[in-house]
């Protein structure tokens, strides 16, 4: 029952880390500020727990925090002038077993391309498999513009994929 | 409503973007920064309650200067209508007085 449910924080970093990781990366490129996002967003979950109320609250939230920590870490980024997958090359830090493969890499890089709302969905919509409904409760935006940013951020993507992941992709 | 089909672009963008796994000093370092945070907070509780207890007293203290003020300012006030008073019935008095003496003066 929802209301029995107690918050156990390490086992909500165990389910949650992977995803929220996986977000901030996607959405910075960069290894090393995803890991401090990540962080922050998990210890802003410490400073609320009391109001998580259920296993999928927790999840919402942590999904939506983890955008929006992400798009503020982007734009403190613009703001002082750093290049964004400026590190990517490096893999910063990551050790091989984590390696993607040459294909996930090279779409991580295609994807870092496009214009960060569009991003924003599409992370959403084939990392998280979400809906367009839920990517706009995610994204705290009006639906018909989360369709927009998909459909063109797939359209964009497409086309770039058909000129540089030729050898790997057959549906472009 | 039923979900759109996908096709084999979208496919293999899923597979591409799968989830990544989160670094393993990942869970360690939130842990961390909790522990340093919870420490830092109680600290932050003491400095909290220290500010607090000294804007009372200010506070306090303020209330009983202006109270002292207040009843001294009273007090004089009182004194200078004892005073007036005092002057007010001294002078009627000896305005008595020279009228007695007037009369005096008259029937003698």
């Amino acid at each position: 029952m929802a209301g029995d449910w107690q918050p156990d924080f390490e086992q909500l970093i165990d389910e949650h880390q992977s995803m929220v990781f996986s977000l901030a990366l996607r959405m910075t490129g960069d290894r090393g500020l995803a890991e401090e996002i990540a962080q922050d967003v998990f210890l802003e979950l410490d400073r609320h727990l009391g109001k998580i109320e259920s296993p999928l609250h927790a999840l919402l939230w942590l999904r939506r925090v983890a955008m929006s920590r992400s798009a503020d870490a982007l734009r403190r980024r613009r703001v002082r002038g750093i290049d964004q997958w400026v590190e990517i090359d490096e893999t910063h830090g990551a050790r091989g077993e984590e390696r993607p493969s040459p294909l996930a890499d090279r779409v991580e890089r295609l994807l870092a391309t496009v214009p960060e709302p569009q991003r924003a969905a599409l992370v959403l919509r084939y990392q998280e498999d979400l809906t367009p409904e839920e990517i706009a409760a995610a994204l705290g935006a009006p639906l018909a513009t989360v369709k927009s940013h998909l459909q063109r951020g797939l359209k964009l993507l497409r086309a770039k994929a058909a000129i540089h992941l030729k050898e790997y992709v057959r549906g472009a | 409503m039923e979900p759109e089909p996908i096709d084999e672009f979208e496919r293999e963008l899923q597979a591409a973007l799968a989830r990544r796994p989160a670094p393993p000093h990942l869970k360690r370092n939130i842990m961390e920064r909790r522990r340093q945070q919870g420490g830092r907070s109680r600290r932050m509780i003491w400095l909290e309650r220290l500010a607090a207890s000294l804007i009372l007293a200010a506070v306090a203290s303020g209330a009983a200067f202006w109270h002292h003020e207040v009843e001294q300012r009273r007090g004089e006030e009182a004194r200078q209508q004892v005073f007036t008073a005092l002057r007010i019935a001294n002078h009627a008095l000896e305005q008595m007085n020279a009228q007695l003496a007037e009369r005096n003066r008259n029937a003698q």
